[in-house]
């Protein structure tokens, strides 16, 4: 009996052990004879960031399915695109070592990566060293492209950006409809997330020459926030800028509301306000809400609409903001690839440096172009806005900025009656 | 000269207001404070109820009063009922949760433990149970947070002039001076109460005269979770309802708890009235996160000069 029990035991290990390794190796079967081009992902699979990691392999998967059942790449005779996945689990050593594995073993001609700030900033490091391309979906982290690397591109927009188009968009709204704003309001979470945008906010507002009449961090874990809205009321801004977590976001968006705080706009990042139990909670008092995010499922993009049906029918859940960024990767790759015509890493780091992507499937995102800059980062990124309105569907996320991704037939509300 | 809450540094002329204006809106705080603050001593009177009997500090109560948010949550949004008629639910149904949690979970480390005076196993054990309650709850329910839409005291204000009163926590106030009143009158002047004050003051003296001790730590644990299911229901109108916000309050507990006097009853209440004066007039003068630094430092200051708190008693017996 003993025996057996050991026999077995070794047979489960080795099963799963073989499971493993086939998990992680090649997804996507290719014909043999085929030419193929490896694609790397070290993207987090397991750990805390799994679900993220997730929507990028099933988004990265899509693409290339299209993209092989459309020939491949033509000027490398149909070569088809092969993808290698690698887990990081969030931990940046993990990605170090796998970027290793990748890129010695597997010999990948291309990297994607990493979502994880953390992780994505030492792996690309190991990219420049062996001079294979490193192409970065997302990962907001500022010192990503800071670095002077020459194999690192960045999609997505960066950190400093956030605060950036949340001022180009208050700016753009004044003109559009003739509102002026002069009183600002920063409040935010007492944490390295909410302080570093106001940071940022302060600098913005000096120079977009607006008067701070407040500046408050507040305790995230707060049970009672009317203090602060008592602050906000009596400080008359016109508008106010907030970074919440997720309980402070329905707290203030309520206690706001019944303190009656007259304000002409209320301008969000993300986060406590992008949460999916936000809109349920503060319910009617978050209405006219204005929040920034990477991407929205109503953006007006040719073919936003119907990738994200077949996107939606195929894994069962809407595009977010990481998946829309994975799946142009993809995009960018082909369109690299097939202006290099080579397989030769500085042909292809050239190419990527010369991108100047308008259109096709990928171009799915809020902005026009992707077009590298000197550091590697897309100087085209920039990221969407959207107003919280009720227009005979119940409340929902309104893309309304920038203009060009307005949702057909909608007008802003501002300043909020 | 008085500078006018909400202006920023450095000061101008125009940043200087009023002396009428500053009065209101520092009576408009103080109403606020002393509201919002009935309500965490509220929060914070089952936790001493428990330890003033059992002397052992119920690392749980955050997560009780988790639960008796979750009950309440139910019972109205289920019902449609005013959210304090489901205090005809919500008190048994805590109680006799608190009764059996003591009697089957805690109970038996006691007994284990019987010939030490302050068992602190137990402390481990309801810190325990705190864990797998939160977790409980977030398998059962998700992490999401919950408000109740619809109940009829949301969002509703008083206005005075300028000065806003928050409805529902004028109903918590209320209900917090009450319950307080309850509680003491029962410990003072009821059999089972002066059976559980004597538990409490000796308890081997009390069971060779009778009283079955394990029986009085069952009742006091189900008496001090049914008022934090109490405290629940003042809350769950205009509060979150999430799995771990038990832990918000848990910490804001213990420190009204020592500030007030370990097993204080009006201690408790004043203690977080004057938490919730200072959190609600202190923002006016400084940043927000400044004001739970002057909450740590009072309660370091009470621990100094008078450890057993306010309305403690010195030697406890």
């Amino acid at each position: 009996m003993e025996k057996r029990h050991a026999f077995w035991k070794i047979m489960g290990t080795t099963l799963l052990l073989a499971l493993f390794m086939a998990a992680s190796l090649v997804i996507s079967p290719v014909m043999a004879g085929d030419k193929v081009i490896k694609i790397g992902n070290i993207i987090p699979l397991s750990g805390p960031s799994a679900s993220v990691g997730d929507q990028g392999k099933k988004a990265r998967q899509m693409a290339i399915e299209e993209i092989n059942l459309a020939g491949g790449i033509k000027s490398l005779g149909n070569a088809k695109l092969e993808l290698y996945y690698a887990d990081s689990e969030s931990k940046p050593e993990k990605g170090v070592a796998e970027a290793e594995r990748l890129i010695n073993t597997e010999k990948v001609n291309v990297l994607t990566g990493c979502w994880n700030s953390a992780v994505t900033y030492p792996t690309s490091a190991v990219a420049e060293r062996y001079g294979v391309p490193f192409i970065v979906p997302v990962s907001v982290s500022d010192k990503i492209t800071d670095q002077g690397f020459k194999n690192v591109f960045r999609i997505a927009a960066k950190d400093s950006w956030w605060t950036r188009d949340q001022f180009s968009f208050l700016k753009d709204m004044q003109k559009e409809f003739g509102a002026s704003v002069k009183k600002i309001a920063f409040v935010y979470e007492n944490g390295d997330w909410g302080k570093g945008f106001a940071g940022q906010w302060k600098q913005l507002a000096k120079e977009a020459g607006y008067e701070v009449v407040m500046d408050e961090p507040y305790p995230s874990t707060a049970t009672d926030l009317s203090p602060v809205v008592q602050k906000i009321r009596r400080s008359k801004a016109d508008v106010l800028m907030l970074v919440s977590n997720a309980a402070d976001a329905i707290l203030l968006t309520n206690t706001l509301a019944e303190y009656k705080v007259k304000l002409k706009a209320i301008i969000t990042s993300g986060g406590g306000h992008a949460d999916p139990s936000f809109l349920k909670a503060a319910g009617k008092n978050a209405q006219y809400i204005f929040d920034i995010v990477e991407w929205e499922t109503d953006v007006n993009k040719p073919g936003a609409k119907e990738t994200n049906a077949k996107y939606k029918s195929k894994y069962g859940t809407n595009l977010t903001g990481e998946a829309v960024d994975a799946y142009l990767a993809m995009y960018l790759i082909k369109d690299a690839l097939e202006r290099a015509a080579s397989l030769d890493p500085d042909k292809i780091r050239q190419a990527l440096a010369d991108t100047d992507l308008k259109e096709g499937p990928g171009m799915i995102v809020g902005y026009d172009a992707v077009k590298f800059d000197a550091t590697g980062q897309n100087e085209q990124a920039s990221l969407v806005m959207v107003q919280i309105n009720d227009i005979g569907n119940g409340l929902e996320r309104i893309s309304v900025w920038p203009k060009s991704a307005r949702r057909a037939g909608y007008t802003p509300v501002f300043p909020k009656p | 000269m008085i500078v006018c809450p909400g202006r920023p540094l450095p000061f101008r002329a125009d940043h200087f207001c009023g002396l009428e204006t500053q009065m209101m809106y520092v009576i408009e705080d103080a109403i606020n404070g002393i509201l919002m603050g009935s309500i965490y001593g509220l929060t914070a009177l089952g936790l001493t109820i428990i330890f003033g009997v059992l002397k052992v500090v119920n690392f749980a109560h955050g997560s009780l009063l988790m639960v008796g948010m979750y009950v309440t949550f139910w019972t109205v949004s289920l019902t449609g009922l005013h959210p304090y008629v489901s205090l005809i639910f919500v008190i048994p149904i805590m109680y006799l949760f608190g009764y059996y949690l003591q009697d089957i979970v805690i109970k038996p480390i006691f007994k284990a433990e019987k010939n030490v005076r302050e068992p602190l196993t137990v402390i481990i054990v309801t810190t325990g149970v705190w864990y797998i309650l939160d977790n409980l709850t977030l398998l059962l329910f998700g992490p999401q947070y919950r408000s109740i839409q619809d109940n009829l005291l949301k969002g509703k204000m008083i206005e005075i002039s300028d000065i806003f009163i928050s409805v529902p926590k004028l109903w918590g106030f209320a209900t917090a001076i009450v319950t307080a009143f309850g509680v003491f009158y029962f410990f003072q002047y009821t059999r089972m109460g002066r059976a559980i004050r004597a538990t409490s003051l000796d308890r081997d003296a009390a069971s060779l005269s009778g009283i079955n001790q394990y029986k009085i730590y069952n009742m006091t644990f189900g008496i001090g979770t049914a008022v934090a299911g109490i405290a629940a229901v003042t809350l769950v109108p205009f509060y979150n309802i999430f799995p771990t916000v038990g832990v918000l309050f848990d910490i804001k507990g213990f420190i009204i708890v020592v500030l007030g006097g370990l097993g204080s009853i009006p201690g408790a209440i004043i203690g977080g009235i004057i938490v919730g004066l200072i959190e609600s007039i202190g923002p006016q003068f400084m940043t927000a996160t400044w004001t739970e630094g002057i909450v740590y430092g009072l309660f370091l200051l009470v621990l100094f000069v008078k450890p057993s708190g306010l309305f403690g008693v010195k030697y406890d017996w």
